[in-house]
């Protein structure tokens, strides 16, 4: 069985985040791979671990994802592709999606996995997207996925703590929440080894078109809610909780 | 505007705050340029729960698999629809079931979508949303193009006041071909504390840095008379178990006080408690989100704090 | 007939004694050439020079004053041993060898040794029953004494014998039979009792004759099979001990991996150890994990992996991968994580078994396999993107640098004369800023030109080495000499201990040679070329050494000094200097789940604090320290009776930069 991990970088939130003219410099700033996908990939790695399935990482050429790429080689994934064409860091997802599409259709992948959602997916997730475009049975915002015959199961959460149980026929495109485990962690030296041992397959790939949204500004959002500051000072922010209780009468006497 | 189509959903028998909220703002929308709302709503309890809704028609789609949500069965319902009535706006909450099928609907109909939204209002001629982003910590204004999908995250505005009686139209619930829900599981509580009954919350973070830390968030709740909670990180890292979790994929809570210490406050979490009365928000981070909700906020290490807030309420029982 | 049967034997037991012997040696020796390569055969002088010291005069072996005496009886019986197996082999081979009355006496006197020796051995092990013990196959311990004392009874029966036989059997003179005087006493009983004659002596003498020999030729095969081979061992691995520098956990850069999976793993020297190991538990005295509750036992580690390659050497299956692996098969995954690589273990050990370098490399392999504790590795991952542990982006390095009234100077910028590497923990922790701050303030107040890095700096690099992530610490080190070589600069002084050892030790590997001081030694140095004046702060404190600085760089009397020029009254624990005692926060230790430690280290030190007579400072010199002992006097509840102080502190107060009052230095 064959399972595709949709990847993608990300601007690592950790660095603060400028605006310049309404827009973000996204040349200028670093990028991890989304968490999500991190965690997609995790779970697909664990079930190599338990069914017989071929994984294969896929990213698009949008700037530096090689090491992105190498690294998912380097936790044991089997195969890893980048869709190269003119892409650049802005790629919308609805074009994204149409490549990751694409390249599932045509090699016949059974289970899509990718990250539930990302930091900056704003005109819709890439799961979503990508079962919408290739008719494929989907579920978002689940976990514990396992291969049972040409079936998938997973659990599906939803707000308040209620969950389900279901089963989805292959072809099926995951939306995953969360791992069975923390991603493994794969030390540096493993990396620079796959880097020299292994290859990237390139597959040239062209988003065409799709219907897109214009933004007009990014911006940080106004403090307008925001709280009222109590400063630094342990001792005084101590002090202000205690008053403050005392005037909300919420302090048992 | 032509038709407004929201997706409801329904919760102990009526309609969700979030759908409420979609229906408001989705009313006024419509009302502004002579529209319509419709409401998609599943399920034979839908009916009761959406008879007094402020929309014009709703749909109840009825049958086999839509007791319980299946994406399939949902999406080729929905698809049906707005292939029918060519809808000039979707909403849907940014629940499980709206980052579901958002999406899939929007491709599969080749509409534009706009997701995480938290506004959404008219601006001359055009159609706009903000849509968070980052994390919270950015906000995007978008043009939101006739037949657009959107999104909205819960709680973003208030919930629609007034009440209608739309018409209501029944529709067979399309087969499931592909996708079966085997069963419905309720969260382990393991016999926990209901997190959701409690007045009082200590909810901790990634703030806290060290399981060992916890120790000092039971003493402060003790000392308040409050329970421990927690956001996301604190569940994954095994360190409290799953009953104990705030936001979107825990629980949702609105307790008279919720002391969100060393948590950032991502919009999964904030959906589970910005409802509560009081929110004093305690981050080592000037910027956290957090703060954009709580009612009060302190900049200092919520491991200090903890046992000085501890000993001073402490000292004042004894 | 009673010369020719003895030869007999005696050729017959050498052959097959020497024969057992010469197996399983050339077994271990084989397993050591296939291990991986160490250069320990230079610098010949030093090593002379330590195999004295360690050998002959015992230094570490006296650390534990009844077991070094009972083993310096038995270990000198030994070489004594040498002159009587001469003694007696001659006798019967060459009729009429004597070894003179000189040597002769000496036998005894050490025989008597050897027997309070024994009887001192037997009253710690069945008296004092040190817990050190605990895990060590004490069976063997009780054999081998056994054996010893079944020697010594033979030396003397023979010795009584020999007068007669000489007399009755061989013809020849005995001059020295008066000088066995043990012997000659026991001869005494058998002239009342008559038993004289040829036939009575013969049989006597026989049986001392192979009491002694056998057992000495059955010793000499049991040995290698028994901990007792350091006999033959603790010799060579006291000559191929690591010289140094001490805190350098790997001489030379990895080109593979540091990994340790199988023996062919690790080092000859490392295969050495294992045969070195007296089973003594000194190490596991002294392990902060074993203190704690862990499960970790740095002795049992060595006897673990000795008895694996033992049992794979019985199997025929030392080279074989189809074993399971040494690091999380034969050691458990919880063993090599609960280690704080504090050193403590090899700071012991009496024949110099290196542990901490075999659980890091055994780290290794359990992260190549992605095996980490969750928080370690999102530090690891916070190190690789933004160079700190704090997970901060790297512009924040400098944020403590901001808010002073004190220039600090860019030394990328400008040259200066002191370049000072901060440190993740000095730089971001909040709690520790404001003494990073107070240190600024003091290189301000004393008038030194001083810059740092700024955000050019990254962590040092020192534990993720002994987290065993070698590419991470390669990519550090390399990133901070880079920023380092660009810079202008006389010396360095850290903050951290941490950072200190892998600056001066862990960077000269890739050709980094700057000389590099503590923040301790450069304030003593100032204060005694009169650069910063200081008045007296005379309370009443004690000293923890940070083992990255005391015992890993030797570096114990600066700190102390410091404290004597500031007038402090240092009181000290039993546990100081390289004896010290770890906080738990080291090799990683400080971001791993504590899960299984029932009494932290931390906590235990603050214990042996409080023991002292009417001592309330605590003073550290070390950021990690200052988090991890606040956090105990707090835990604990005991801030009041112990107050923790960093040096700086001290030292703030000294040249009046803060009042003693201010900083809370004032005893109540």
């Amino acid at each position: 069985m064959k399972i595709a991990v949709l990847m993608k970088d990300v601007p690592d939130l950790v660095e603060e985040l400028e605006v310049e003219d309404g827009a973000l410099p996204l040349d200028d700033m670093s990028f991890v791979p989304s968490e999500w996908d991190d965690q997609a990939l995790e779970e697909a790695l664990l079930m190599k671990e338990e069914a017989d399935v071929e994984v294969t990482a896929v990213a698009i050429d949008t700037g530096d994802v090689d090491n992105m790429l190498f690294t998912a080689l380097a936790k044991g994934a089997d195969r890893a592709v980048k869709l190269v064409g003119d892409f650049s860091r802005t790629l919308p997802n609805r074009l994204r999606a149409r490549l990751f599409a694409q390249y599932c259709q045509a090699q016949a992948i059974d289970v899509v996995l990718t990250g539930v959602q990302a930091i900056d997916d704003l005109d819709g997730q890439i799961a979503g997207l990508v079962a919408g475009l290739t008719g494929r049975a989907h579920a978002s915002v689940v976990r514990d996925v396992h291969i049972e015959g040409s079936q998938v199961t997973c659990v599906q959460e939803y707000s308040g703590g209620k969950m389900a149980e279901m089963q989805l026929a292959v072809p099926a495109v995951l939306g995953i929440q969360a791992a069975r485990k923390p991603p493994r962690y794969v030390t540096i030296a493993k990396v620079r080894q796959i880097q020299k041992s292994a290859t990237l397959e390139e597959v040239e790939a062209e988003a065409g078109t799709a219907p897109l949204v214009t933004v007009r500004r990014i911006y940080k959002p106004e403090a307008a809610g925001h709280a009222e500051m109590w400063g630094d000072d342990v001792d005084a922010v101590a002090e202000s909780i205690v008053r403050l209780l005392e005037d909300k009468k919420l302090l048992r006497s | 505007m032509g038709q407004v189509l929201i997706v409801a959903e329904c919760q102990d028998g009526r309609l969700s705050d979030a759908t409420q909220e979609l229906i408001g703002r989705g009313r006024e929308l419509a009302q502004a340029t002579g529209g319509t709302v419709t409401l998609a709503a599943f399920g034979e309890g839908a009916r009761d729960a959406l008879r007094d809704a402020d929309a014009d028609v709703a749909v109840v789609v009825n049958g086999d698999g839509v007791q319980q949500y299946n994406p399939e069965v949902y999406e080729e319902a929905l698809a049906a629809m707005v292939e029918d009535r060519q809808p000039a706006l979707v909403l849907l909450s940014n629940t499980t079931m709206g980052m579901d099928l958002g999406a899939s609907l929007a491709a599969r109909q080749a509409r534009p979508m706009v997701a995480y939204c938290t506004a959404l209002w008219r601006d001359d001629d055009a159609l706009l949303a903000t849509s968070q982003i980052y994390g919270g910590k950015l906000a995007a204004d978008v043009e939101v193009p006739d037949g657009a999908v959107v999104t909205v995250i819960p709680g973003s505005w208030p919930a629609a006041g007034s009440s209608g009686s739309p018409r209501i139209e029944e529709m067979p619930s399309p087969a499931a071909a592909h996708t079966r829900v085997l069963k419905v599981m309720e969260a382990e509580s393991g016999g926990d504390v209901d997190i959701t009954r409690a007045d009082i919350l200590v909810s901790v973070g990634r703030g806290l840095q060290d399981p060992d830390n916890l120790e000092l968030a039971d003493q402060l709740a003790e000392a308040l008379g409050g329970v421990v909670s927690c956001s996301r990180p604190v569940v994954d890292a095994g360190w409290l178990p799953r009953s104990r979790q705030v936001g979107k994929s825990g629980k949702t809570v609105k307790p008279k006080l919720y002391f969100a210490l060393g948590i950032s406050g991502a919009p999964e979490h904030l959906q589970g408690m910005k409802d509560a009365e009081l929110i004093v928000a305690v981050n080592s981070d000037e910027n956290a989100p957090i703060f954009e909700v709580a009612h009060y906020g302190a900049t200092v290490d919520i491991l200090d704090l903890m046992p000085a807030l501890t000993e001073r309420l402490e000292g004042r029982a004894g | 007939m009673l010369r020719t049967l003895l030869m007999a034997l005696t050729v017959a037991m050498v052959v097959a004694a020497g024969a057992l012997f010469a197996r399983r040696v050339a077994a271990i020796v084989g397993v050591m050439r296939t291990a991986r390569p160490t250069l320990r055969t230079d610098r010949v002088g030093e090593r002379i020079q330590s195999v004295v010291e360690h050998v002959l005069l015992h230094r570490r072996m006296f650390r534990i004053t009844l077991s070094g005496v009972l083993h310096y009886f038995i270990f000198s019986g030994f070489v004594v041993l040498l002159i009587d197996i001469v003694e007696t082999v001659g006798e019967v081979f060459v009729p009429g060898f004597t070894v003179g009355r000189i040597l002769a006496p000496l036998v005894d006197i050490w025989v008597i040794l050897v027997a309070i020796g024994i009887l001192l051995a037997l009253y710690n092990r069945l008296i004092i029953r040190p817990a050190r013990f605990q895990g060590s196959d004490e069976k063997d311990a009780f054999l081998i004494l056994g054996l010893i004392g079944a020697i010594i009874v033979g030396i003397v029966i023979h010795d009584s014998f020999f007068p007669f036989v000489a007399r009755e059997v061989l013809h020849v003179p005995d001059p020295v039979a008066h000088a066995h005087f043990l012997g000659w006493g026991l001869s005494r009983l058998w002239v009342a009792l008559g038993w004289t004659g040829p036939g009575a002596a013969s049989v006597g003498y026989a049986f001392g004759y192979l009491l002694d020999m056998g057992v000495v030729l059955a010793f000499l095969a049991y040995l290698p099979y028994s901990k007792h081979l350091h006999i033959f061992a603790a010799v060579p691995n006291i000559f191929i001990r690591n010289l140094g520098p001490k805190g350098a956990l790997l001489a030379k850069p990895v080109e593979e991996s540091m990994a340790i999976r199988t023996f062919q793993d690790l080092s000859w020297k490392d295969i050495s150890d294992l045969y070195t190991c007296t089973e003594c538990g000194r190490c596991q005295a002294v392990c902060p994990a074993h203190a704690a509750g862990q499960p970790l036992s740095p002795k049992m580690v060595i006897l673990e992996l000795r008895d694996a390659l033992n049992e794979r050497i019985a199997r025929g299956t030392a080279f074989s991968a189809e074993e399971p692996p040494l690091a999380g098969g034969v050691i458990s995954k919880e063993e090599l994580w609960a280690c704080t690589t504090c050193g403590a273990c090899q700071e012991a050990c009496p024949v110099f078994i290196e542990h901490v370098p075999k659980i890091a490399g055994m780290r290794a392999a359990l992260l190549e396999e992605g095996d980490i504790d969750p928080n370690a590795q999102k530090v690891l991952v916070a190190w690789d993107r933004q160079g700190n542990s704090f997970g901060q982006p790297a512009r924040k390095r400098p944020v403590w640098a901001k808010n002073i009234d004190v220039p600090i100077k860019d030394a990328r910028k400008e040259p200066v004369d002191w370049l000072w590497f901060v440190g993740d923990f000095a730089a971001l922790d909040p709690r520790v800023q404001r003494l990073t701050q107070l240190i600024a303030r003091l290189l301000h107040h004393a008038g030194v030109d001083f810059g740092i890095l700024y955000e050019s700096e990254a962590n040092a690099g020192n534990e993720a080495l002994r987290i065993g992530e070698y590419g991470l610490f390669e990519a550090l080190a390399l990133k901070n000499i880079e920023a380092l070589n660009k810079a202008q600069y006389r010396r360095i002084f850290t903050t951290d201990p941490h950072s200190l050892n892998a600056l001066k030790n862990e960077y000269r590997k890739f050709g980094f040679e700057a000389e590099v001081l503590h923040y301790t030694e450069a304030f003593l140095e100032l204060i005694d070329q009169g650069q910063l004046s200081v008045s007296s702060v005379p309370v009443r404190a004690t000293y923890h050494d940070p083992c990255y600085l005391g015992r890993w760089n030797g570096i114990v009397e600066a700190p102390r000094q410091l404290m004597q020029r500031l007038g402090v009254d240092l009181v000290e624990m039993p546990r100081h200097g390289a004896q010290s005692f770890c906080c738990g926060a080291g090799g990683g230790r400080i971001w791993m789940d504590e899960t299984g430690i029932t009494d932290r280290p931390a906590n235990q030190r603050i214990r042996e604090a409080m023991r002292l007579s009417n001592v309330h400072f605590f003073v550290v010199a070390c950021p990690k320290d200052v988090s991890m002992f606040n956090a105990s006097v707090t835990a604990m509840g005991v801030e009041e009776e112990m107050r923790v102080v960093d040096m700086a502190e001290l030292l703030a107060v000294a040249v009046g930069l803060e009042s003693a009052e201010e900083t809370l230095l004032v005893s109540s």
